[in-house]
């Protein structure tokens, strides 16, 4: 722990906050790649643990860090905007297969979203753990968003994505193996629907078909949750 | 100054976002809306300008040290939650186990639909 006077000195600036993350997520990084990358300890799992860490040990509240960080949460925004680059790449993709997209997407996305948040129902959850989880199937940038939308609490999202991006990658390859599929475009399409970004990664493990679809399952998703979600929760409520 | 170019166009998207939520009052986030502004624009323009992919592309590849801040806070919301965990973990694991089998088995049937025409 570091003094009082010292924590109140560096936590003046955003820089203090700025450079932990920095170091949490290289560190990371440099951590994953001697590991091999394995595929159930996803990077930014193992970075906001090391971040978690550092900030326990050097005594920094989490409320003053949240404070520092915002000078690099503010680039959310232009890096939720950069999504539409990969996604106009993606065009041609979205012309040729429009037909079973057209039924599958809406119907993935929100069983999703029924499947989790009756559960979560029926076991009692408040409704505001409830918003919280509604958006776990929609990738980081724009989930981060949806929530704020609905007054779920952006934090528990964030956690929840990351246990359905590690379980949809588990569950994606043993249900693809009970059933007997093995076509790469499935899969990759599986995973991105279901698992977001962190599915998209392991579908691009698999191959660069899968990885094609994972991304395309990943960003039709996020649109389809971002436009219909909010507005479907305030005609319910 | 090709970056700053491009990264001037991501600002001017999700400003004209925030501008088309201010007056619609429509429940969606400026930053989708700007990204759809964007993958619109790149396609009325038929390619990528190589300004906007030099801004975009790192963005892009930051995301998940961006979203850091905010992951970090479950960690200390773990006492918050007390008592609330059986529930989430349950929703979501089983919830994500139902829909990943929902998901395949569409697909297989309009997969081999498409085949049989």
């Amino acid at each position: 722990m570091l003094s009082e006077a010292l924590l109140e000195r560096l936590t003046a600036t955003p820089l203090f906050a700025v450079a932990l993350t920095l170091a949490a997520y290289l560190v990371a990084m440099a951590l994953l790649k001697r590991l091999g990358r394995p595929p159930w300890l996803p990077a930014i799992l193992l970075a906001t643990v090391l971040l978690t860490g550092a900030l326990v040990l050097t005594g920094v509240d989490y409320t003053a860090y949240q404070d520092g960080a915002r000078w690099l949460t503010v680039l959310l925004g232009p890096a939720t905007v950069a999504l539409g680059m990969p996604l106009y790449q993606l065009l041609p993709r979205i012309r040729q297969l429009w037909r079973p997209l057209a039924v599958c997407l809406p119907v993935s996305a929100v069983m999703a979203i029924v499947y989790a948040l009756g559960l979560a129902w029926l076991m009692g959850a408040p409704p505001e753990i409830i918003a919280s989880l509604a958006a776990k199937s929609v990738t980081a940038p724009i989930a981060m968003g949806i929530a704020e939308q609905i007054g779920g609490n952006v934090s528990l999202l964030l956690g929840a994505l990351l246990i359905t991006g590690v379980a949809a990658i588990a569950f994606v390859s043993l249900v693809a193996r009970l059933m007997d599929i093995t076509d790469e475009r499935l899969i990759g399409f599986a995973l991105g629907v279901n698992g977001h970004a962190l599915g998209t990664v392991r579908a691009f493990e698999i191959g660069p078909t899968a990885g094609a679809f994972a991304s395309l399952g990943m960003s039709l998703t996020g649109i389809f949750t971002a436009l219909l979600l909010p507005l479907a929760w305030q005609l319910l409520s | 100054m090709p970056a700053l170019n491009g990264f001037l166009w991501l600002l001017l998207c999700w400003l004209a976002g925030e501008l088309i939520v201010y007056y619609t009052g429509i429940p969606i986030s400026s930053g989708v809306i700007g990204m759809l502004l964007l993958g619109g624009a790149l396609a009325i323009n038929g390619g990528v300008p190589d300004s906007v992919a030099a801004a975009a592309q790192p963005l892009i590849a930051m995301l998940a040290m961006l979203i850091m801040p905010g992951v970090t806070g479950v960690f200390f919301m773990i006492d918050e939650l007390a008592g609330q965990w059986t529930a989430i973990m349950l929703s979501l694991v089983v919830g994500t186990l139902l829909s990943v089998f929902t998901t395949l088995w569409l697909l297989k049937r309009l997969m081999q639909d498409d085949h049989a025409e």
